[in-house]
Parts: structure tokens; C-alpha cells; sequence
């Protein structure tokens, strides 16, 4: 057993952790191997880096000779999307001209004329090359951030293009050779222009055709898919009705049912049992009990958690509270389950005849095992509060990990 | 009880501020003479940094 620990405490082996990577890995395989964040450890490279240069020499060390693992991915695609990646952006272009400037003050410079074309047409590079690193990556997480729309992608695009055409355009200013260029480009530009007068009327009429027809197309294939499901479940659902017409609870039970999986549908959300979370769970076992009871049990869940241990006691519970309305209770048995960051509490509801907490027989281990006393071990709370003829609401929290 | 975990943005922050501190004080002191032409980047490394950790992070 003590060696069952030991083994589980060992820390990872030491590695370059080219998943994690920004640059070579060495900091994400640190931190790794430390337990602790990687970002503390870039820090502490940065700051040896600045104070000597030693930081550097030890990255690269590190590059060469500890061995590498995990599947590597350049590091323009590990930069965050979305704000996050404007705030990496701005801070390394922050750092960059810092560092300039530094060097500047220092007399370590090679002159305005090229330094700064070139760092304009690096960023400008930068920006186009990350668009189509991104572009061309094929197959981005499933729960990944959504990607920025084309709009914003292509004005990304283009403002790296305006900064590449800017960098070249100073650096001939500053070089004296943009006469000589405009010479050679103001006719071009002319033709460019007259060519565009010209053309325009129509490949606007063209690009407008173009939109239309493709928005005509994605109106025609949602349509077609909107009918698909509909002539497999709630077209289906409706003939099992007919056919089973003599047997009103089990055509409560079909309705029900078909009632679920519609609404799952509509709010978009992938079914029940793939999404692996406590609300889903919930949602499960709701219609599972109420498939074995014939009695209807709606669900309301506000916010969500993953099914760890704890939560899946918390479920467990609910699903036998659920079960003992449905047994005992009269009519709908109501759900409602709230999620926030300290806390998981779900209720059960029935409108049954009500029993006395303390009369219950001690046999009955339904409520004491299944419900009280696994919460209790979990770290949770279970409270019955029944009132005669009113029904019961059994109250199930638990503090979150 | 609210539960929060280490923010290595947060340690960022301080250290740069903490450090541009220690550096104009340095100056105030006249133990060294800190001209525009440090102070600017010095200031872009600061705020450069804090920006860099945030959006390494994902804190928002």
C-alpha cells in the first residue's frame, strides 16, 4: 500500500513539454516536473535572461539536451484566441520596442532608416503569418474557443499587409528611393484605378449574386435538416401514439419523452448522455424515473458542474429522492438544481400525502443510506422537510471542490 | 467561502510595478539618474509584462 503511494506521489519525469510550449517547452516541462505553474518559471528565465544573459544560455541547454515529449504545435497556434490574444500581442510588441529603445539609448543601432521598416514589416508579417497558421490548422479542439469570424480575420490580414507596404514605403523614404519608385508605380496605381471604376458595378452585382445564392443554399439545407429531424423523432412519436392510443400513460410517456428531446434540441445542446455533466445527469435520471413511474419529473437546473465523485453522490441521492416521489408522491415531481462556484444544492418536490421525518422505520434505508448518509460521507447535507397532506421537498447540498 | 487559486498574472504585476518602483525611488535617492530615454522603456516592459502574463493566463 505504502508503495502504491509512493509510486502515485513520484513526480513526472523531466521533459520538454512540447504541448504546452511556447518556445521549446523547457519552462511548460519544468513546471510540470516542479508542480508548479509554468508561467512562474518563464518568469524566472525572463528575469535571469535580463540580468546577464544567463537565463538564455540555460534555455538553450535545456533545448538540447533534455528529451522532448508530446506532440508539438507551433508556437503562433498555443497564443490564445480572442482577447487574450491581443493582450499577448500588445504586451510582447510592448516588450520588443522596450528592448529597442534600450538599445537605442545604448548606441547599439543601426540607424531609424532600417530598424524600424523592419519591425514594422515583422509585425506586419507576424499578423499575417498567425492568420494562416490558424487558417490552416485542420482540426481545432471541440471545446476550443469559437474562431474569430471571417470579418475580423481578414481586417487582421490586411492590417498586416498595410504594415508590410508601410515598412517598405519608409524604408525607401528613408533610403531616398521612393521618387524613383513613384515614377515607376503612380501609372500602374492609374490603371489600377481606372480598371477598378470600370469593373466595379459589376463585380459588385457579382459578389452580391454570389452571397445570395450561398444564403439561399444554407436557408435550403437547414430546412431539409429541420425536416429530417423532425420526420425521425416527433413524426415517429406521433404514429406510436396513434398506434397505442388505448394506453394513456404510456402515451404521457411518449409525449414526455419526445418533450425532452426536442427541447434538448432547440436550445442547441448535443445530447444528454454526451454531455457528461450534472445537469445532464440530472436530465437522465429524471427521465429514467420517470419512464419506470409513469409520473412526470421536470427539471430546472441553473448553471452546471463536471461528475466528479462528490457530484455523482449528489446525483445519486437526487435520483433516489426522485425515486420516492415518484413511488409515494402524487402527481408531477418537481426538480431544481443551482450550480455556482462555492455550491451544488438540487431540491426535490412532490405534492404527496406527507409522512413524519422521525417515524420513519429504521429498515428503510432508502431515505437514511441512499440519501442522508451518502451526502453525509460525501461532505454534504440532506434535510426532508414533509408536511402532511402538502407533500415533501428533500433539500441535497454540497460544497464544491 | 470563496476559494481562489494563484494568480500568476497577479505575482507578474507586482514584480514588474514593484520593480519600476524600486527603480524611481533609485532615482529619487539620486543613486541613479533615470532619463526618458530609460524610463520609456522601462514603463513599455512594465505595463508589456502585465499584459503578456494576462493574456498568457486567460484570466479574463
Amino acid at each position: 500500500m505504502s508503495g502504491m503511494t509512493a509510486a502515485r506521489a513520484q513526480p513526472p519525469p523531466l521533459r520538454r513539454d512540447r504541448e504546452g510550449a511556447l518556445l521549446g517547452g523547457v519552462c511548460a516541462g519544468l513546471g510540470r516536473r516542479l508542480g508548479i505553474d509554468p508561467i512562474i518559471v518563464r518568469v524566472a528565465f525572463i528575469a535571469a535572461a535580463a540580468a546577464g544573459g544567463t537565463g538564455l544560455v540555460a534555455y538553450a541547454l535545456a533545448w538540447a539536451l533534455l528529451p522532448a515529449e508530446g506532440e508539438a504545435r507551433g508556437p503562433v497556434l498555443r497564443v490564445p484566441g480572442g482577447r487574450d490574444s491581443l493582450s499577448v500581442a500588445a504586451g510582447i510588441g510592448m516588450l520588443v520596442l522596450a528592448l529597442l529603445l534600450l538599445f537605442r539609448q545604448w548606441g547599439l543601432w543601426v540607424g531609424d532608416a532600417l530598424v524600424w521598416p523592419v519591425v514594422l514589416a515583422a509585425a506586419g508579417g507576424g499578423l499575417i503569418w498567425r492568420q494562416s497558421a490558424r487558417a490552416a490548422d485542420p482540426a481545432p479542439a471541440r471545446d476550443a474557443p469559437a474562431r474569430p469570424g471571417g470579418r475580423s480575420a481578414l481586417g487582421r490580414a490586411a492590417l498586416g499587409v498595410a504594415l508590410v507596404v508601410g515598412a517598405a514605403l519608409i524604408f525607401l523614404y528613408f533610403n531616398d528611393a521612393l521618387g524613383p519608385a513613384r515614377d515607376v508605380l503612380l501609372p500602374v496605381v492609374v490603371v489600377l484605378v481606372a480598371g477598378t471604376l470600370i469593373l466595379a458595378p459589376w463585380w459588385i452585382r457579382l459578389v452580391r449574386g454570389l452571397a445570395d445564392e450561398r444564403a439561399e443554399r444554407i436557408r435550403s439545407q437547414e430546412r431539409a435538416e429541420l425536416a429530417a429531424h423532425l420526420h425521425d423523432s416527433v413524426l415517429q412519436t406521433l404514429a406510436l401514439m396513434q398506434r397505442r392510443a388505448g394506453d394513456p400513460r404510456e402515451v404521457a410517456g411518449l409525449a414526455r419523452r419526445q418533450e425532452r428531446e426536442l427541447r434538448a434540441w432547440l436550445n442547441g445542446g448535443r445530447p444528454i448522455a454526451e454531455r457528461g455533466t450534472l445537469a445532464a445527469a440530472l436530465e437522465l435520471a429524471a427521465a429514467e424515473v420517470e419512464e419506470a413511474h409513469a409520473v412526470p419529473v421536470d427539471v430546472v437546473t441553473v448553471g452546471d458542474a463536471a461528475l466528479d465523485g462528490d457530484a455523482e453522490a449528489l446525483l445519486a441521492a437526487a435520483r433516489e429522492a426522485m425515486v420516492n416521489a415518484a413511488k409515494f408522491g402524487r402527481g408531477a415531481v418537481s426538480v431544481y438544481a443551482g450550480v455556482d462556484e462555492q455550491e451544488v444544492e438540487v431540491f426535490v418536490r412532490d405534492r404527496g400525502p406527507g409522512f413524519d421525518v422521525d417515524d420513519v422505520p429504521a429498515d428503510r434505508r432508502g431515505l437514511r443510506e441512499s440519501i442522508v448518509g451518502r451526502m453525509r460521507r460525501h461532505g454534504g447535507t440532506a434535510e426532508i422537510r414533509s408536511v402532511a397532506g402538502e407533500g415533501t421537498e428533500v433539500e441535497l447540498r454540497m460544497r464544491r471542490a | 467561502m470563496s476559494r481562489r487559486g494563484f494568480d500568476p498574472a497577479s505575482l507578474v504585476a507586482g514584480i514588474a510595478v514593484s520593480a519600476l518602483g524600486v527603480v524611481l525611488l533609485l532615482d529619487q535617492v539620486d543613486a541613479i539618474d533615470l532619463g526618458f530615454g530609460y524610463l520609456a522603456p522601462a514603463l513599455l516592459a512594465v505595463v508589456g509584462s502585465i499584459l503578456l502574463a494576462v493574456g498568457l493566463t486567460g484570466r479574463r
